[in-house]
């Protein structure tokens, strides 16, 4: 991503216009998951062109559409409710409580491209771990956490464990750290079981706290680029609680 | 004054669409209420679906974009705030990202541009709007007047009909590059222009 911010103001434009490529739509998406200034320049271009859209003709839709959505809700409330915490973690219980404050806080700067909430909270610390360890959970928007990444940033790795995180048929999610004002680097794929990678920064917690983690859809087997390429479905930055 | 046309049932100043009545809704529909879900549906669906017929012109899957657009309302509800503007704007925004999204992520080729930018600058002026819509439109349309004309029509016809840069560039008979100079010429004195004004 270009420094410039003409450059990058002209391309959430695009963005809000709908003219960029879908690589370039797929970047922005990214940028607007983790920078809150490039939210806020685009909400600036919605607001300026807004009135075109809202002068366009009404036509009334068929009348399936209603139950459809009916279905659709009916069927999220369904799975929201039978789908249970990870009851035998209870550092997930523990974080129930500062889960809740960080959604409140968190609620606005998270409409994401995506349509998914994200909340990475950082645990309380625990006896003997010092200040060296954080626990994110990363969050769909449901009570249900889909990520657990825990860090150690003295030893300079990360733990990521699936939850409740599904990728898309032949698709993997990949997880990313983008650093102040840096380019995306790949932490890896998130498999369906618990694995380490070693944090791109030299990491202590000032510096990791200054960027972001992302979820990204890709590919099955991960970006073929070296950058995101789909949607971004998760994002957070480690918040100390 | 214009005289109303049939397709603004219900008008736009209809105190049910005030912003303040919507805002309520949005609200009530982030602590889970699927009544009011309903009621939001009921008030707005013909606007986005408007919104969204001329950006997916095939009607069934211009529904489904619909259902898709108030699934998301009913998951991000909580994250409407008044900054992000007016609460149908706020709506039209979801309803013109995902029609968009679909369109491109299928690499849909759309038919031939037939209409003039300028129709749709032409509508800017509704009298049926709120008095602060109102205002923001003529603000708009003053400003894209100012516009080149090819730069203006490209700008309307991207945001209006989601058409893409290489759709322009068969109409002007230009390369892409050239498009998407005249974007960024227009929308950055479109910016100028507006924020200027304010």
């Amino acid at each position: 991503m270009t420094p410039d911010p003409n450059e990058r103001d002209l391309r959430l434009a695009e963005y809000v216009l709908g003219t960029l490529t879908p690589p370039e739509r797929a970047a922005v998406d990214l940028e607007l998951a983790v920078d809150p200034a490039a939210r806020a320049a685009r909400a600036a271009w919605d607001r300026r062109l807004a009135p075109l859209a809202l002068a366009a003709p009404e036509a009334e839709p068929g009348p399936g559409v209603w139950p459809a959505i009916a279905r659709s809700i009916a069927q999220s409330i369904a799975d929201e409710t039978a789908r249970p915490l990870a009851a035998n973690d209870d550092r997930i219980g523990a974080l129930q409580g500062s889960l809740r404050r960080w959604r409140l806080a968190a609620g606005t700067a998270a409409a994401l491209a995506a349509g998914l909430a994200l909340f990475i909270a950082v645990g309380p610390p625990r006896p003997g771990d010092g200040d060296g360890r954080y626990l994110a959970v990363v969050n769909s928007g449901g009570e249900a956490p889909a990520l657990l990444v825990s860090i150690d940033t003295r030893a300079g790795t990360a733990r990521v464990r699936p939850v409740g995180a599904q990728a898309p048929a032949g698709h993997s999610l990949e997880l990313w750290y983008v650093g102040a004002g840096q380019a995306p680097k790949t932490l890896g794929l998130v498999g369906t079981g618990a694995h380490g990678v070693t944090l791109p920064v030299k990491a202590d917690a000032q510096a990791l706290t200054a960027g972001s983690f992302a979820v990204s859809v890709e590919p099955e087997g991960g970006s073929p680029t070296g950058q995101p390429t789909g949607p971004v479905v998760y994002s957070g930055r480690l918040i100390r609680d | 004054m214009r005289a109303s046309p049939s397709r603004h049932a219900p008008p736009a100043d209809d105190p049910k669409r005030s912003d303040a009545a919507l805002a309520r809704l949005v609200a009530a529909v982030a602590r889970r209420d699927e009544a009011a879900l309903r009621t939001l549906y009921d008030r707005t669906a013909a606007k986005l679906f408007g919104v969204i017929l001329r950006i997916q012109a095939d009607r069934g899957m211009a529904e489904d974009v619909l259902q898709d657009v108030y699934l998301r309302v009913w998951q991000n509800a909580a994250s409407y705030s008044p900054e992000a503007g007016r609460p149908l704007a706020w709506l039209c925004t979801i309803a013109r990202n995902r029609a968009i999204d679909g369109l491109r992520r299928r690499h849909e080729v759309q038919g031939p541009v037939t209409e003039d930018g300028e129709d749709w600058v032409e509508r800017l002026a509704d009298p049926h709007d709120s008095a602060g819509a109102i205002l923001d439109g003529h603000a708009l349309r003053a400003c894209l007047d100012r516009l080149e004309a090819m730069h203006r029509d490209c700008i309307v016809l991207a945001y209006c009909e989601g058409r893409s840069r290489e759709d322009l560039a068969l109409r002007y008979d230009r390369p892409v590059s050239t498009i998407k100079t005249w974007l960024h010429r227009g929308l950055a004195a479109l910016r100028g222009c507006l924020d200027g004004a304010a």
